[in-house]
């Protein structure tokens, strides 16, 4: 009997699962995404957002020459709502309306070098996160203490929504270090690289003054004879 | 469970989207810590000339996923999946790994729009944990569950912590040894500028005597 009342319950959380699973295709509400782009080129990412919901966005530029890029944001209608020239990294919110916002990042002021460009966006009152989060269909067991329970769980999804801040400051963070060290290996290589070109121009250009010097001289001594 | 991912990707998407054109790859870069799980999700759409719209999905498209490793390029995964796919690697060295994207499609006819248009999302460490099911296999209540939560959290905050250390720890020596390696060269190029001066003073002093002009 109470095997088969387990069994059940097994059953109805894998129904709601699989009804809940339909929707489970949308994004999180916060992602960062890093990528290559190649010099001359321009790059688009589009974002479906509802009604009143609010769109931050914040880049960075890692990697690449002047680590600068243009960028700009696009609302539904095609109206352009921000623009950024040759910035090494910007943020930019707003609220939103029903519709695909564009935003693009444009590298085609620089002709040979590439940008590794980082981008997070944090998406708000998406009116989706709340019923995602309600697991009261797939826990087993009762709590006790009803009453006092309503404060624990509101603790802990303070907690949690404190915990995911940390996650993206890290993210940030993450961002401004890798960009410190790119600029420290590129720093490396070319002290490197110029250093032996350096020793090598020297010692050819003292040659160079010798042999000219001494020829200069083999040329007088055969007009005064 | 297998019937649950099968509903995964049934219903429009709310993520990110992008256009690739037929032959193009696009690569992201993950920049990730050791033993964390990375689970992406696409879901391409064709444009329609006749309906002027991009349709649901397209049978027969599908899309090539290459994942590289940090050190020397070892692909981990290569693989070809249909035109809705879910991928899944899990680390083994910290480091950035690279998703790459491209289209597998050789049929001209079908990209006669130009466009395919890709919704991607990338999930990393503990975002990638299905609560429900962790509910349904533990058996635990809601406070455990979301305790748990809490836990995962933590554990990925500590562990993108200790990468961060370990990063910095490179950056470090880095920069104190492009700092020697001024120092150094400054002082041998200034040595070298030294004695090649001596040597060319001397070399002509000996000529112009040899010449007999001093």
């Amino acid at each position: 009997m109470r095997w088969s009342m387990e069994v059940l319950r097994v059953c109805v959380a894998c129904l709601l699962l699989c009804v809940s699973a339909i929707s489970a295709f949308s994004q999180s509400l916060d992602s960062d995404f890093t990528f290559t782009l190649p010099a001359g080129r321009k790059e688009c990412f589009f974002q479906t957002m509802k009604k009143d919901a609010s769109l931050e966005i914040e880049y960075q530029v890692l990697d690449g020459a002047s680590l600068d890029v243009d960028f700009y944001l696009q609302s539904p209608s095609g109206h352009v709502i921000a623009t950024d020239y040759r910035k090494s990294d910007g943020v930019h919110a707003v609220e939103t309306e029903e519709g695909d916002y564009m935003f693009c990042f444009d590298n085609t002021f620089s002709a040979v070098s590439e940008k590794v460009i980082f981008f997070e966006l944090i998406l708000d009152n998406m009116g989706d996160g709340e019923e995602s989060e309600d697991w009261k269909a797939y826990v087993q067991g009762a709590d006790l203490l009803d009453m006092k329970l309503e404060d624990i769980m509101d603790t802990i999804n303070r907690v949690k929504s404190r915990l995911g801040k940390s996650l993206q400051i890290q993210a940030l963070l993450r961002a401004f270090e890798a960009r410190d060290r790119n600029l420290q290996e590129s720093n490396y290589e070319r002290v490197n690289l110029w250093s032996c070109t350096n020793l090598v121009v020297m010692v050819i250009v003292s040659g160079v003054q010798v042999y000219l010097l001494r020829s200069l001289f083999d040329d007088k001594r055969k007009t005064c004879t | 469970y297998g019937l649950m991912l099968l509903f995964a990707w049934l219903s429009p998407s709310q993520a990110l989207y992008f256009h690739i054109g037929e032959t193009e790859k696009k690569c992201f870069i993950e920049e990730i810590p050791d033993e964390t799980m990375v689970i992406g999700t696409y879901k391409t759409q064709l444009w329609d000339k006749q309906t002027g719209s991009f349709l649901p999905s397209t049978p027969g498209l599908g899309m090539h996923v290459e994942i590289k490793d940090p050190d020397a390029k070892v692909i981990i995964l290569s693989r070809q999946y249909g035109s809705d796919g879910r991928f899944t690697f899990t680390s083994h060295t910290p480091g950035e790994h690279q998703i790459c994207l491209h289209s597998n499609s050789t049929k001209m006819a079908l990209f006669a729009g130009g466009k395919l248009r890709v919704h991607l999302d990338i999930q990393v460490g503990e975002h990638t944990n299905n609560y429900p099911e962790i509910a349904a296999k533990d058996k635990l209540t809601e406070l455990q569950l979301r305790v748990r939560q809490l836990l995962d959290q933590v554990e990925q905050i500590q562990k993108e912590q200790n990468y961060q250390r370990y990063r910095e720890e490179r950056f470090r020596m880095t920069s104190e040894s492009t700092n020697q390696r001024v120092l150094w060269w400054s002082i041998a190029q200034t040595f070298i500028l030294i004695i090649t001066g001596i040597w060319q003073m001397r070399h002509l002093k000996s000529f112009f005597e040899a010449k007999k002009l001093v």
